[in-house]
């Protein structure tokens, strides 16, 4: 009886195995790794990232691409949350938030692929780096990132006696100042619809103010993200925002008409992203400036824009994917593609390299965004970013149009984002 | 002369000519920007006409996006959905006025409950039903799940109820059948109608943007607004450019209406719509 047990333990162990190998796929690399790689930016941008990504194809034989405009980076969100659902998502994206859709379904893999020895992350601004975080921990490299800028229309700064080359305003209070002086003696077009200031985002600058006022935008306490927003020091920077309107310096809530304003000269000052030098400089009626944006108690500045993740589980479409991520961040390649779009180089060699040091000699305009970079920062990135930044753009609405009071608009927006996180 | 001014009424000619100058305005705003510099856009107070005409804007246009290959595709799938939208809604609104069948009632409030409902919503199930039918970087994936319109069915039975029944009761009485019915008294008594239907579903197709996005990947697949967007959103200070993309791609929708703008002045007597 015990031989009879043995000799059929034996045989189902050794069919086991032989079924076990049989149906175990021997998973070989193919040939040729397809790649389908979607991306959110358009334009110039669009067409600098498919001319390298291109040629990044055409380097390697064994990895194919395929790349889609998957259109605006709202559009992207829907279209990447819809085919993660069914699985058909692509294996890389270019997009805004993407640590949200690795980091958010705990894929940190990113962590180990930056240890890459060939990619160097040290060469990697930290602030940049940290834009690609969620919660924290590394889950996307930072790819098209900017940050504001304070442009100005040099024929209305001249005319009102400002000379921002030599005297540039490092605080808001004197900033105030020089817009109130702009508005008063600089409308050069004669214009009704003039102002001094105006930003095309403004829950962009309302951030970095917080940034400078010292006041963090959320707080991880525990494992629970918390709003840190409507606290006193956040409270201070909303009503320097309320006094703009108040004193008409900048229109209520026109935020969106702010870049056509300014481009028909009929706005002095406009904090707008750093990849407008790239579109603006030699299109405008007007002789272009821009400063470094001033500051509350310190200078600091939120980075924006759009990062790379790797979205499939496929090993060697990961490894592909990779490969394609490491050369567009090589320091040659992302230094071409931001100086012909007006994103920042990611890499901090970029800036001593001769490429960057021409370009800067030739057009100072985008010096301007690289003197910035020591003072980026990236706000803490978490499930629930996009929610809070529609609640801010209401809070910011309510101020400016005077339906709250600072005070009551941003504790609102706190409680909202606190009962979404929940 | 004399009794051709007596017949024009000069303060109703002015009042409509100014309403019609108001109509054409971004129009011929449009076109001219469509030759403009990038200063030329911008300038304050506003040119009406180009410094100089910059016809490279047109060039631009194919060159950023494959324009011709967008444009077949938006023709050929807003022809094809409309017409199977037609032929499906104009069936169901039939089917609900002529026919007595049980449950006709709760059927047509529950095709009308749907209107109620977004959009968005419905995206993402959507999405997951097409891909599971393998019609992902399709044309059917395109234009099969936005064939089924309730406001097309609640537009045309809404037209199809004011056909007295007695034309209904009298092709019995010579024979007719119910497709008979459909074909040779129905339609032919509902072609303003159906000319608007078809004009509300045409203009509807034509300018989706997020499901055709969403549905598809490849740029052989993809439809005009998709590669509107791509000059709008990083190109939004370079209005010339935009503008000739709209000019070229407003064509269709204005030879629509010309071939059937009789149908739909008269549908819009009949019914006070606005198109």
């Amino acid at each position: 009886m015990k031989k009879a047990t043995t000799i059929v333990l034996l045989l189902t162990l050794g069919i086991s195995l032989v079924f076990a190998t049989g149906a175990k796929e021997v998973s070989t690399r193919p040939e040729v790794v397809k790649l389908q790689v979607w991306y959110a930016i358009s334009g110039a941008s669009g067409e600098q990232f498919l001319a390298l990504a291109k040629a990044f194809d055409a380097s390697r034989p064994d990895i194919e691409l395929e790349l889609t405009y998957s259109g605006s980076y709202a559009d992207t969100a829907t279209k990447v949350s819809a085919a993660l659902l069914s699985g058909d998502e692509p294996d890389a994206a270019i997009m805004a938030a993407g640590q949200l859709y690795t980091g958010g379904r705990g894929d940190f893999s990113m962590e180990n692929l930056v240890k890459d020895p060939d990619f160097n992350v040290d060469d990697i601004f930290k602030g940049m780096l940290e834009y690609g975080m969620y919660e924290g921990r590394i889950a996307a490299v930072p790819y098209g990132i900017s940050s504001q800028v304070l442009y100005y229309n040099k024929d209305i700064t001249d005319k009102a006696g400002l000379d921002l080359e030599k005297n540039p305003p490092t605080t808001w209070a004197q900033f105030f100042t020089m817009a109130k002086t702009a508005m008063e003696k600089g409308n050069v077009n004669n214009s009704p619809d003039f102002y001094g200031f105006d930003t095309s985002d403004g829950v962009w600058l309302f951030k970095s103010m917080l940034g400078q006022n010292g006041n963090e935008v959320v707080r991880k306490v525990g494992d629970r993200v918390q709003p840190a927003f409507h606290e006193a020091s956040g409270i201070e920077v909303g009503r320097f925002w309320k006094s703009l309107v108040d004193s008409n310096v900048m229109p209520a809530a026109q935020h969106t008409n702010a870049e056509k304003k300014f481009l028909a000269g009929n706005l002095a000052f406009i904090a707008a992203s750093s990849n407008r030098v790239a579109r603006w400089q030699g299109t405008t009626n007007f002789s272009l400036g821009a400063i470094v944006m001033p500051g509350f108690k310190n200078r600091s500045i939120a980075l924006g824009g759009n990062v790379a993740v790797i979205l499939t589980g496929d090993q060697y479409k990961r490894e592909a994917s990779w490969e394609l991520l490491k050369y567009l961040l090589e320091e040659e390649n992302h230094t071409a593609f931001a100086l012909s779009t007006g994103y920042l180089p990611v890499r901090k060699s970029a800036q001593n390299g001769a490429v960057v040091k021409e370009a800067l000699a030739s057009n100072p305009l985008y010096k301007v965004a690289f003197d910035q970079l020591d003072n980026a920062w990236a706000y803490y990135h978490f499930q629930e970013m996009g929610t809070m930044d529609s609640f801010f753009w209401y809070a910011l609405d309510e101020i400016e149009k005077g339906v709250s009071s600072v005070e009551v608009a941003l504790a609102k927006a706190a409680a909202s984002l606190e009962k979404e996180i929940e | 002369m004399a009794s051709l001014r007596k017949k024009i009424n000069i303060p109703v000619f002015l009042f409509l000519l100014a309403g019609s100058v108001v109509m054409i305005f971004p129009f011929v705003w449009m076109i001219f920007s469509s030759f403009k510099t990038v200063a030329d856009v911008y300038t304050y107070p506003p040119k009406w006409l180009p410094s100089s005409w910059k016809f490279t804007n047109y060039k631009k246009v194919f060159q950023m996006i494959p324009f011709g290959r967008y444009y077949f595709n938006s023709i050929f799938t807003s022809v094809a959905q409309t017409a199977i939208q037609l032929a499906l809604s104009v069936t169901a609104a039939y089917a609900l006025v002529v026919l007595n069948f049980p449950g006709r009632k709760f059927l047509y409030t529950l095709i009308r409950s749907t209107m109620f409902v977004p959009t968005v919503v419905t995206l993402i199930p959507l999405y997951l039903l097409v891909s599971k039918a393998g019609m992902i970087d399709t044309y059917a994936g395109i234009i099969l799940p936005q064939v089924l319109s309730a406001f097309t069915i609640f537009l045309l039975v809404s037209f199809f109820s004011s056909i007295p029944t007695i034309l209904f009761d009298s092709a019995k009485l010579d024979g007719c059948g119910y497709y008979r019915i459909l074909s040779e008294v129905v339609i032919p008594n509902s072609k303003s109608s159906i000319s608007t239907a078809m004009l509300f579903a045409f203009l509807g197709h034509w300018k989706s943007y997020t499901w055709p996005l969403i549905v598809t990947n490849k740029a052989i697949y993809r439809t005009l607004p998709i590669g509107m967007k791509y000059l709008v959103q990083e190109s939004s200070s370079e209005y010339q450019i935009m503008m000739a993309a709209a000019v070229m791609a407003i064509l269709p929708v204005l030879i629509v209406y010309l071939f059937f703008e009789k149908q739909l002045v008269q549908s819009i007597t009949l019914t006070g719509l606005k198109a």
